[in-house]
């Protein structure tokens, strides 16, 4: 089941309780030095080249490793709602039967069957950030939430910063900007750095192919960046046939230089996400080729240009 | 005939040896002189005998000088001779059988009976022949390396790092009129007597040398003649009277290196650079020259090929010419970096005072692949080995790494590994009831060992292991001991003992009686399986209760054939290396129960200290090859983990998660830990700064060390397919950096199976 738009307003039920994809130690791609990113689950986009599909719905997710397996059948036994069956040698999964109970999980001798996405108290949450609060102190890094759209979580999330703010860790978020303005309101007063992702400038390709709106996310932009655009870091996820043209490079590079935001991230596509849709039983819909990442050093150069600080990685 | 095999490898042996200059004949004539000297001198004292042993070999064995040496003096060694290491000939008067019987097949008929006389006398005369037979047991204690046993041992003084300064300041004819002045009071003392006769060998050997070096300039080009006049001119002040110059002050500390069979070097910055400093500001070196010479020591040592050993130190607290011995530094820094050698082991002691530029030297030559420099962290190595030694801080800060990690003070201790044990292979033995699962043979040393059945709680296994442990801790200390026992009784080590405290003063040699901190270490194995072993039956059995113990042992001894899903629930249990506390502290709870266990029995037994070491050479896979399946999902014949790092694949967390399990145990109660991590250039380069962060917090949290390779995702399994195109590419196997490619196949694939921290996800 996809989150679309209308389920931003998602509610959770214990307010202690956090949905997540995983957490990460050692992550230096989202934020400045040494950071752990927490990668919530629920996302109200659905980007046909999203490397992480997994963490677009807010429920455990059963992966399948067809390489694994050995077809012993152990897991058909196993499931208490008979949602697998094998049948001439293939392992059929019925997705919807499936409730993520874990059983063919744990009897899978191979581990060809994972569960992805787990539920934690906001206290587990802190234990596994403060374990590496040296490293952020010594580095300069910190905390990210990235998700999924860790936004959505609002309860949760503003719980987890407030605890980082209170131990004195840096912290990060991570955007699509298809959320409420009041959410990010709330929660501007304890981030320190905003990665904000502008996917594009033309409001009908936004709303086609990944379903968002142009109005909002822009609304969101302002916002953030009238109370303080120095936290802003715009991110781009270059995609060739979305927006790899030099039009929408013109018109974000305009944008960010109205709103005074100064750092622009280029994130190349690329294709390591196409294997956990094959264990999701889901149809990839990006393209099936990686972005040259040379590509980009004219882009920056133009951004540089003008003032703008534009970092990309290979 | 001893109960045991001689012919077996004594010492891991990766870097190819350089075949002896002498022809075979007369290698064995010189074999048969030194037997001839060693078998007429029986009566005499052994400090006596030994030096007229030595005359056999010296200035024989010294190699020609080769075109690119700096520096003066190569040796040879052959399967009989004197030594103190086993990886250079022997151990004392000593026979390398297997080496001998090698050198048999190569002789004609009509001279192969000449090797089997030789043979039949060494068996009852090499040293370490005559511990083995004292001390080993056929069952639980074994010889090196000998992997069917769960604990080995062998007799040898390796790490012996000498108090350079002590030469450098007085010379050869200095020290020699300090030994004469003790003669005065002490007549009749043959140490010191056999003392003064080492140190005229070695004016005997310098002149030897100068000779050489006198020839080879009859033919040299003209740049080469002046180097070899230099060498000549340094050999001739150094003969006799102590080094003027940086030059003079290598040449006497190297020569004086290779007499004494030492292969580990010590705190060379502080030891030299005085000398370098004087030179460059008198400007009579220039820098260039300089990182020549060095380069060229290291060329020396590279081609001695010790393997596990090579040592030199820089940096770090206590040092007494800080100043000049950076300068030392930064040019050896700049010589590990390009040299791209796998010895000398160059080792850099890091505190809070180390300087950026310092920091920043080093991460280039890792990163660039030389594996060098090994960092140490002085802030907690000083005072741990305060207290593991029982000594002063101020004592403590002259604390040095030798071989693979080992600690000693250096000029003033012994802490030579005589006893291996591999823990796991123990615990395998304790669940079979005392019978080692690999080979039926019981291995319980009279210790009674419950039905698995019996035991009602976790403690109540985990004690009845212990009990087991004991007995080999017990079989250790006495082993450790015994073997510098043995090795007293036949040699002095008279070059060592002459650069060791309180040798001179005491009049005795560095094993009786002399050395002022008689210390040991003991190496320990298979202590993360054993502890996630111990884990997992913690979780699945009395825990979790979805196995009883009898079921998880009859899946070992299947060794999972039938058991997958078991072998899963075994994999998925908490492994140490990823932070999480129940592992890390059911590591830390058995490391400090092994680690307690052998320092209190070593402080009983009368030594200054007995320290295990978690160190690593290739042992961890070869006696994982002889050692059951376990409970943390190995397979019988596995590998087993290096040093104290999880086993291959099993720390999944990060980095950061990594080194916080690895900080957790407290150094205090061990003379050294191996910690090897190993990063792609992409991360190691493309991040420098955020990975200098990592290692310094990791420092400041009470790591104690580490090692770090620096290779490519799929440059391993490339050179496993075509060795060819890697002859230069350098890894950490753990203790030692070695090219991979010379590895055996079952070393390289432990080394692939180790997790490589990448920037990408």
């Amino acid at each position: 089941m996809m989150i679309n738009s209308n389920m931003t307003n998602t509610k959770i039920e214990d307010r202690e309780m956090v949905r997540l994809l995983e957490i990460e130690r050692f992550a230096i791609h989202d934020g400045p030095g040494i950071r752990t990113v927490v990668f919530f689950q629920g996302c109200p986009l659905h980007c046909p080249w999203c490397a992480n599909p997994e963490s677009q719905t807010v429920s455990a997710q059963l992966f399948y490793d067809v390489q694994k397996c050995a077809k012993c059948g152990e897991c058909v036994n196993s499931c208490p709602y008979d949602s697998l069956s094998l049948c001439d040698g293939v392992l059929d999964i019925d997705r919807l039967a499936c409730k993520g109970c874990g059983e063919c999980v744990e009897h899978c001798p191979q581990s060809a069957m994972k569960l992805v996405g787990v539920e934690m108290s906001v206290d587990e949450v802190m234990s596994v950030i403060l374990r590496d609060k040296d490293y952020y102190e010594s580095s300069g890094g910190g905390v990210t939430f990235s998700g999924g759209e860790a936004l959505l979580q609002l309860d949760c999330l503003l719980e987890l910063l407030k605890r980082c703010n209170a131990e004195g860790i840096s912290t990060a978020i991570e955007t699509c900007g298809q959320v409420p303005t009041s959410s990010i309101i709330n929660v501007l007063p304890y981030v320190d750095l905003l990665l904000f992702d502008v996917k594009h400038t033309d409001s009908n390709k936004l709303k086609q192919v990944i379903g968002a709106s142009k109005e909002l996310i822009m609304d969101n932009l302002r916002q953030i960046a009238w109370y303080d655009s120095s936290k802003v870091v715009i991110r781009v996820p270059c995609v060739a046939g979305f927006n790899f043209e030099d039009a929408f490079f013109d018109e974000l590079f305009e944008l960010a230089l109205g709103l005074n935001i100064r750092r622009v991230e280029l994130l190349p596509y690329h294709i390591l996400g196409v294997e956990k849709y094959r264990k999701l039983g889901l149809q990839y819909k990006g393209n099936g080729k990686s972005l040259d990442v040379m590509l980009l050093n004219p882009i920056k150069e133009r951004g540089d240009s003008l003032d703008l600080h534009v970092c990309f990685s290979i | 005939m001893s109960g045991f095999n001689v012919e077996v490898a004594q010492n891991v042996e990766i870097s190819k040896k350089i075949p002896c200059q002498k022809p075979l004949l007369e290698q064995l004539t010189i074999m048969e002189r030194y037997t001839d000297v060693h078998r007429s001198m029986s009566n005499s004292t052994k400090e006596h005998r030994e030096v007229e042993c030595l005359k056999v070999l010296y200035p024989t064995l010294f190699r020609e000088i080769e075109s690119c040496d700096l520096i003066a003096g190569r040796i040879d060694f052959l399967p009989i001779g004197f030594g103190s290491v086993t990886s250079l000939g022997g151990v004392g008067h000593y026979c390398v059988f297997r080496k001998l019987r090698e050198m048999q097949t190569q002789l004609d008929q009509s001279q192969k009976h000449r090797i089997d006389k030789l043979y039949d006398y060494w068996l009852d005369h090499d040293v370490k022949t005559q511990f083995n037979k004292e001390t080993v047991n056929g069952t639980t204690l074994g010889t090196f390396i000998d992997c069917d046993y769960p604990m080995i041992t062998t007799a040898r003084l390796s790490g012996m790092m000498l108090d350079y300064p002590l030469l450098l300041d007085n010379g050869i004819s200095g020290l020699k009129q300090i030994l004469q002045r003790h003669l005065e009071y002490a007549p009749n003392n043959s140490f010191y007597q056999s003392g003064i006769e080492c140190l005229n060998l070695f004016t005997q050997c310098a002149e030897a040398l100068q000779t050489m070096v006198r020839k080879d300039i009859e033919s040299a080009s003209q740049s080469r003649k002046k180097e070899l006049l230099t060498m000549y001119e340094s050999l001739g002040v150094i003969k006799e009277d102590k080094p003027q110059t940086f030059h003079q002050a290598i040449q006497l500390f190297w020569l004086y290196a290779l007499l004494a069979g030492v292969i580990n070097y010590g705190r060379l910055d502080d030891y030299l650079g005085p000398y370098l400093a004087a030179d460059l500001e008198a400007g009579r070196l220039s820098e260039q020259e300089a990182y020549d010479y060095i380069l060229s020591l290291w060329t020396l040592i590279e081609n001695r090929r010790t393997t596990v050993n090579g040592r030199i130190i820089v940096g770090g607290r206590g040092r007494k010419h800080p100043k000049e011995a950076d300068i030392f530094l930064h040019l050896a820094m700049q010589v590990a970096k390009n040299s791209r050698y796998v010895e000398p082991q160059f080792t850099l002691r890091v505190d809070e005072n180390t300087s950026e530029q310092i920091w920043d030297e080093a991460m280039d030559a890792i990163g660039a692949g030389a594996t060098y420099p090994t960092l140490y962290n002085d802030e907690i190595n000083v005072p741990a080995v305060a207290y593991g030694m029982r000594i002063d801080e101020k004592t403590a800060e002259q604390y040095v790494p030798f071989g693979c990690t080992e600690f000693v003070i250096q000029g003033q201790s012994t802490g030579t590994p005589n006893i291996c044990i591999n823990i796991l292979k123990i615990l395998t033995i304790f669940l079979n009831g005392g019978i080692d699962p690999i080979d039926g043979v019981r291995k319980d040393g009279g210790v009674k060992i419950k039905r698995l059945e019996d035991f009602g709680s976790y403690e109540d296994f985990y004690d009845g292991f212990k009990e087991l442990l004991n007995y080999y801790l017990d079989l250790a200390v006495e082993a450790q001991y015994n073997s510098y026992i043995v090795m007293n009784r036949y040699v002095g080590f008279l070059f060592s003992s002459l650069l060791t405290a309180d040798c001179i003063s005491r009049g005795k040699p560095i094993l009786g009686g002399g050395v002022r901190y008689l210390g040991g270490t003991n190496e320990t194995y298979g202590n993360i399986n054993t502890s996630d072993s111990l884990q997992a039956i913690k979780e699945l059995v009395f825990e979790q209760h979805k196995y009883s113990l009898r079921e998880i042992n009859d899946a070992l001894l299947a060794n999972f054939e039938g058991y997958e899903l078991m072998r899963k629930h075994c994999v998925e249990c908490q492994k140490y290396g990823n932070d999480l506390s129940d592992a890390d502290n059911t590591a830390n709870d058995l490391y400090e129960f092994v680690a307690k266990g052998v320092r209190d029995r070593g402080i009983a037994i009368g030594m200054q200290y007995y320290l295990i070491v978690i160190s690593n050479n290739q042992l961890n896979t070869e006696w994982g090859n002889q050692t059951g399946a376990s409970p943390d999902g190995r397979l019988s014949a596995m590998y087993m983990n290096p040093a104290n790092n999880p086993q291959g694949g099993a720390n999944k967390n990060g980095p950061t998660a990594l080194l916080n399990s690895l900080a957790r145990f407290d150094a205090k109660y061990h003379g050294g830990s191996v910690q090897n991590i190993k990063f792609t250039p992409a991360l190691f380069n493309g991040y420098r700064d955020t990975i200098k962060c990592l290692f310094k917090t990791y420092f400041r949290k009470g790591g104690c060390h580490l090692m770090v390779t620096i290779v490519d995702r799929g440059i391993l399994e490339d050179a496993m397919a075509h060795p060819e195109k890697y002859p230069d590419l350098i890894v950490r196997v753990s203790g030692f950096s070695a090219v991979f490619v010379d590895l055996s196949p079952n070393i390289q694939q432990e080394l692939l199976s180790r997790v490589l921290y990448d920037d990408k996800q």
